[in-house]
């Protein structure tokens, strides 16, 4: 972190009315006639800064509150109470002058207009952003080295492959190289190839243009790959913000092998393996579980057994059809946040 | 506000709908091929279907008359009709269409005509049933004949002249205009067409421009793209407005020219049908329209703003649909007889311009009543526009959970 951040929010909180919505019919109607309201702190008094060109993985499981975050960062909602200034900027009442220095990505969502051709879409910004021809042409010219977009610059967006999407609206995004890149959730729902490109991506920006970038996601892969720091939001507040180096080891402690059983024959020889599972587990955590007839899943503790050793073990002793390696899920690491297994102490938000 | 940003909104809502193929049916295809091929289809099976129960030579049953001989040989003479011998059953045949009417002469007819006493012949049909309406009619006319004869009959052997009976003659004579004639017809309901297709011209786009694009998740990233929730929402505004003005224009003239095809081949050509002017005019047409276009524009501002509270099309086309109801009873009230402008009327919106509608039609232009029904209207349309930019800048409408 920088002396002089680029971006400060301090105190920050977002908070909605949502109405309790009873139950049934009676209840249905009920509702129609008296509602009663229920205050639900989606972002609550958060501080946190960053510097220029830093790089920072924002996650937690969801309705945490990252992507409200984002949407106060990005002057589309106003905070309840806090500040946040940005790069000279109010968000909220400086708005347009504001967007302009900035990209935003929603994962799920394209700016890109549904049934044109990319490049119309990128020349419609193009004006909107007031980019000048030259510097327009000179960016495209990167994009397609960096993310090959030249292929399907004359396809209808709704013909795009989700990967090829996400490029093009990254490319959207940059077309006015902003200092600053909010992304929420850039590689949901793409396959391993595509997410390698959009991170290759973003770190060749981050080291060409020194781009800000603040990035929500679920991967873990994201952050270990992208970020030096992390922050983690759940139920609207920050529980750790920091270096992501020293907790690497005891965050992305466990790993978990998911996998299929050929056939129903496996079933004693997989008890077998079982039983030399438990008298081989010393301190390390190397557990498995029955999720239904045919799936199970064996979750380990990465510092004390290799991934490929156990999957040996697990070929040798029975008959898989297919299996998957996955990191824990984050929902799993904030409840050991909560429970104090990463952190000694209670966890608090740290400067 | 600015008119650069409201353009490029513009001309990106614009592209977008004029490539999505909905678009073009409802707006294009269906008011230039539907309206006429649906008139003239109707009008072309209503005169077949009229056509061929007159054709039909309808069988008719008659119950007793043995001692009317005279009534019976004249019935039977008649070619068309058909007599059918006289069976206990005829209600029932009747009910079933096997016979379409029956007549009942009462005893002793022929013999009390000679006396004078009066008596009554019974006509039984099925109401509602063409062809039996026809019988009867039929039947009918053959026993007024039959009447006016005996009538002359007695006249005459009484040496009387016939005006004793009719000492002059009742006689209505049209003074207005052909143009009239057609516009009392037609006119509230060209009126009628065009407010009610600037609404459902409206609707579609108003629905995909707010909750279409809540529910592709689009709207989170046009509100962070530079432009101003103003220049955002005029800029839809705008492209709903323009949609409602094509489908109401585009309409307009595919049933202009229906009417002018039914028109030219006569197709209303029962009795008053043939002197029927079914053209509107070209001043005329403008007028309407743009006496249409205050109310296009409330129109659109009131979509808009509806359909913005929704979260997806579906709780969108359930919230408009009300609308709908609230923009037909008066559209439907200007078509109901009698009712006519007052100063009072003239600020209603919808019913206004629906009655004004009807006058200009009809060739009236009364420009009092004109004067202030654009501008009530005007005020009505800038009042929702205003409302539909304030709740464009309203978080909790835009992000409704």
């Amino acid at each position: 972190m920088s002396a002089d951040p680029l971006i400060s929010v301090r105190s920050l909180s977002k908070h909605f009315r949502t109405f309790e919505r009873r139950e049934g019919i009676v209840g249905g109607l009920i509702n129609l006639f008296h509602r009663e309201y229920r205050i639900v702190k989606a972002v609550d008094n958060i501080t946190f800064s960053i510097g220029r060109g830093d790089m920072v993985g924002y996650i937690g499981p969801n309705g945490a509150g990252k992507s409200t975050t984002i949407k106060m960062l990005t002057g589309i909602l106003v905070p309840t109470s806090g500040e946040i200034l940005s790069n000279g900027f109010v968000p909220w009442r400086q708005r347009a002058a504001y967007v302009k220095t900035i990209g935003v990505v929603f994962g799920q969502r394209t700016q890109l207009w549904w049934d044109i051709a990319v490049i119309e879409s990128f020349k419609l910004l193009r004006r909107i952003y007031d980019v000048s021809q030259r510097d327009f042409d000179e960016r495209m010219e990167l994009f397609d080295q960096v993310l090959g977009l030249r292929a399907f610059l004359h396809t209808p967006v709704r013909k795009l492959s989700l990967g090829q999407r996400m490029r093009c609206d990254l490319a959207a995004a940059l077309l006015h190289n902003p200092p600053i890149l909010f992304l929420d959730e850039p590689t949901i729902g793409l396959d391993v190839v595509a997410k390698d490109h959009i991170r290759q991506f973003l770190r060749a920006i981050n080291e060409r243009y020194k781009t800000t970038v603040l990035l929500t996601t679920h991967d873990l892969d994201d952050i270990e790959q992208l970020c030096r720091r992390i922050m983690i939001i759940d139920r609207g507040a920050l529980l750790y913000d920091g270096p992501l180096a020293g907790l690497k080891e005891r965050l992305l402690r466990t790993k978990q092998i998911k996998f299929i059983l050929r056939d129903g024959e496996q079933a004693p020889r997989l008890a077998a393996f079982e039983h030399s599972l438990s008298a081989s587990a010393q301190n390390g955590l190397l557990h498995l579980e029955r999720l239904d007839e045919m799936t199970c899943r064996l979750r380990f503790d990465r510092s004390s057994v290799s991934t490929s050793d156990l999957i040996r073990r697990i070929l040798a002793a029975v008959e898989v059809r297919d299996f998957v390696i996955e990191d824990e899920p984050i929902e799993e690491i904030v409840k050991r946040i909560y429970s104090g297994e990463v952190f000694a102490a209670p966890p608090g938000p740290q400067p | 506000m600015n008119a650069r940003n409201v353009g490029f909104v513009y001309r990106k809502e614009l592209t977008e709908w004029l490539r999505d193929r909905r678009t073009l049916i409802s707006t294009v295809v269906i008011p230039l091929l539907a309206f006429p091929l649906m008139m003239v289809g109707f009008s072309a099976l209503a005169i077949m279907l009229v056509g061929q129960a007159k054709k039909e030579t309808p069988k008719v049953m008659v119950l007793g008359g043995e001692d009317s001989p005279a009534v019976l040989e004249g019935l039977h003479k008649l070619d068309n009709l058909e007599i059918v011998p006289s069976t206990p059953n005829w209600k029932e045949m009747i009910s079933n269409k096997e016979i379409r009417a029956a007549v009942a002469i009462p005893d002793g007819f022929q013999a009390a005509l000679a006396t004078g006493e009066a008596k009554t012949v019974l006509i039984y049909f099925y109401e509602g049933e063409l062809k039996s309406s026809f019988g009867a009619d039929r039947i009918e006319k053959f026993f007024k004949d039959y009447r006016d004869r005996v009538v002359r009959d007695r006249l005459a052997a009484k040496n009387l002249p016939e005006t004793i009976l009719k000492p002059f003659e009742v006689k209505q004579q049209n003074v207005a205009p052909p143009e009239k004639v057609g516009g009392a017809a037609f006119g509230g309901f060209i009126g009628y067409m065009v407010i009610l297709l600037c609404m459902t011209g409206a609707m579609y786009p108003a629905i995909d421009l707010t909750a279409g694009e809540k529910e592709r998740g689009t709207m989170e990233t046009i509100l962070s793209s530079p432009l101003a929730r103003l220049d955002l929402v005029l800029g839809k505004f705008l492209l709903v407005l323009s949609a409602s003005l094509a489908t109401a224009t585009l309409s307009v003239i595919s049933m202009g020219s229906s009417f002018s095809i039914l028109g030219k081949f006569h197709a209303f050509s029962g009795g008053q049908g043939a002197d029927l002017h079914l053209q509107i005019g070209v001043k005329s047409a403008a007028a309407v329209f743009l006496m249409a276009l205050p109310l296009a524009v409330l129109f659109s501002a009131l979509l808009l703003t509806i359909a913005l509270f929704a979260k997806s099309h579906k709780e969108a086309q359930s919230y408009l649909t009300p609308m709908t109801f609230a923009v037909v009873i008066p559209a439907v009230a200007s078509l109901m007889p009698g009712i006519e402008l007052s100063p009072k009327l003239a600020v209603i919106p919808i019913l206004n311009t629906s009655l004004i509608c009807k006058e200009i039609v009809g060739g009236t232009y009364h420009w009092n009543y004109i004067a202030l029904i654009f501008l009530s209207t005007c005020v009505y349309a800038a009042a929702a526009l205003f409302l539909a930019t304030k709740m464009f800048q309203r978080e909790s409408v835009l992000f409704r959970s």
